[in-house]
């Protein structure tokens, strides 16, 4: 009876939140994680704690979070990242379901799993495998595209050849195009399948500039509508002992203005996993992983660098770009102030449980 | 291939579709799908040589490699093959004590 109680009195908690919000309005911003072995956390942020916490169906881990612009449905890659999820947040209720996967043929989704802003189609980038009794036969990759109309057991609508090694899909400001991130930045129109333009990273044509290193696997391009990764490169006209040898950089996509911009801002020292850029000062990005830095990616320059209690793996940014929250790995969002970088709170994942791969996104109510 | 003798029915057909010309092309699967293709050297050094850049603390990084199939000399493959080695341990920080180590006939 307590849980009952306690779950309703979160649920007209959430909902006073969103109708307070919709009143003034002023959209209140929420935090969405993901923790073992496959429940969703609605955090308020502001109040420094979990406001809700959801059961997903299935198997875990859960990993990638999608919400549509409407903030209404949050859907998540999760099943062995074989399945997504679609849970309505005012409710909890599961509202749409697609499981990947037959006896036959295993179908992996690799993080890149995302939903337009209009909140009609789920985009999953697939990698099928077909099970013989003796061997595997690895298939060609795609994007599959659902429609969330679909609700439950939804099937592919339809879908289109994608290159291998996707791990970031994104909408863009254009409805009829999706950034996918792999070995380059492909720009695609989903209504055609067809890739309209080529972003090269891996492929870029640099002299002295060698093969970029990303490790891509956290959307964080909801606040600023940039999509950005940190990069570590080798420069080939330096000797390789020099401390010039080995450069960081960042590589942001504006989502809108569907441009790319590259830039190494220091020599390579520490390793750095997400970022994300500063909607108010956008010259800004934060990155994380055994540290907090904050750079001018415009200038190429670090601003400031402090160590962190633990390794996180994502990170996000409030609306105001005040507060940057880390999280991922452990059992904690960190929070810290963008300025000075000093931490200002914590948020403790119920039961302890690790957060491990799951992203962390923003949800404006 | 001087080294190399067929033994059974199934070696002699891929020998056959060999010569042929018939033999199906290998392929790497996609990033860290079923399972990985991601050669890291795993927790010993750091890509700077040290050990600053590893995660800290080393559970901070277990699930987080176990769960995507990222090292899997090093980890269960949570993905395909050990989807239950972690099965109630949701806590890497305090629950490492009780993860089993796996042997090929698990």
């Amino acid at each position: 009876m307590k849980t009952v109680a306690l779950k309703k009195a979160r649920t007209a908690f959430v909902a006073l939140c969103c109708a307070a919000a919709s009143a003034s309005g002023f959209a209140a911003e929420y935090l969405l994680t993901v923790t073992r072995p496959n429940n969703l956390h609605i955090v308020d942020p502001a109040k420094r704690q979990v406001v809700r916490s959801i059961a997903l169906p299935g198997d875990g881990v859960p990993g990638a979070i999608a919400v549509p612009k409407d903030g209404k449905t949050a859907y998540v890659l999760t099943n062995r990242m074989e399945s997504v999820i679609g849970v309505d947040l005012d409710t909890g209720k599961t509202v749409f379901r697609a499981d990947f996967s037959t006896p036959e043929r295993r179908i992996k989704g690799f993080f890149a799993a995302t939903v337009s802003e209009d909140g009609r189609e789920v985009y999953v980038h697939q990698a099928p495998v077909v099970l013989g009794r003796s061997e595997y036969k690895v298939e060609d990759t795609y994007i599959a595209v659902f429609d969330t109309s679909d609700g439950m057991n939804a099937k592919p609508r339809r879908s289109f050849p994608a290159p291998r090694r996707i791990s970031l899909l994104a909408p863009t400001g254009n409805p009829d195009h999706l950034l996918a991130l792999g070995w380059d930045m492909y720009l695609f129109n989903t209504k055609t399948g067809a890739i309209e333009k080529t972003f090269p990273i891996r492929h870029w044509d640099r002299p002295g500039i060698g093969e970029p290193d990303v490790l891509a696997m956290w959307g964080t391009f909801e606040q600023a509508r940039a999509l950005s990764t940190p990069y570590y490169v080798a420069k080939t006209d330096v000797a390789p002992d020099s401390p010039e040898a080995f450069k960081a950089g960042l590589a942001v996509f504006d989502l809108d203005a569907e441009t790319l911009k590259t830039i190494e801002f220091e020599n390579a020292q520490t390793a750095m996993f997400s970022s994300v850029i500063n909607p108010v000062a956008r010259n800004e990005a934060f990155l994380v992983m055994n540290q907090l830095t904050k750079i001018d990616w415009e200038s190429g320059r670090v601003i400031k660098r402090v160590p962190v209690e633990q390794t996180f793996y994502a990170v996000n940014i409030s609306g105001d770009g005040k507060e940057v929250y880390i999280g991922g790995a452990l059992d904690k969002i960190a929070i810290h102030d963008a300025q000075t970088l000093e931490k200002t709170g914590e948020i403790m994942m119920p039961g302890g449980a690790d957060q491990s791969i799951g992203w962390m996104r923003v949800v404006k109510r | 291939m001087k080294r190399l003798r067929a033994l059974n029915h199934k070696a002699h057909l891929l020998e056959q579709a060999a010569q042929d010309g018939h033999k199906e092309e290998v392929q790497l699967m996609s990033s860290v799908v079923g399972c990985t293709t991601t050669f890291d050297p795993g927790w010993e050094v750091d890509a700077f040589g040290g050990l600053a850049s590893l995660c800290q603390p080393m559970e901070a990084d277990l699930y987080g490699c176990t769960d995507p199939c990222w090292w899997p000399a090093q980890l269960a493959d949570g993905l395909n093959t050990a989807r239950d080695w972690t099965e109630g341990k949701n806590s890497a920080l305090r629950d490492w004590r009780e993860l089993q180590t796996l042997f090929p006939g698990d």
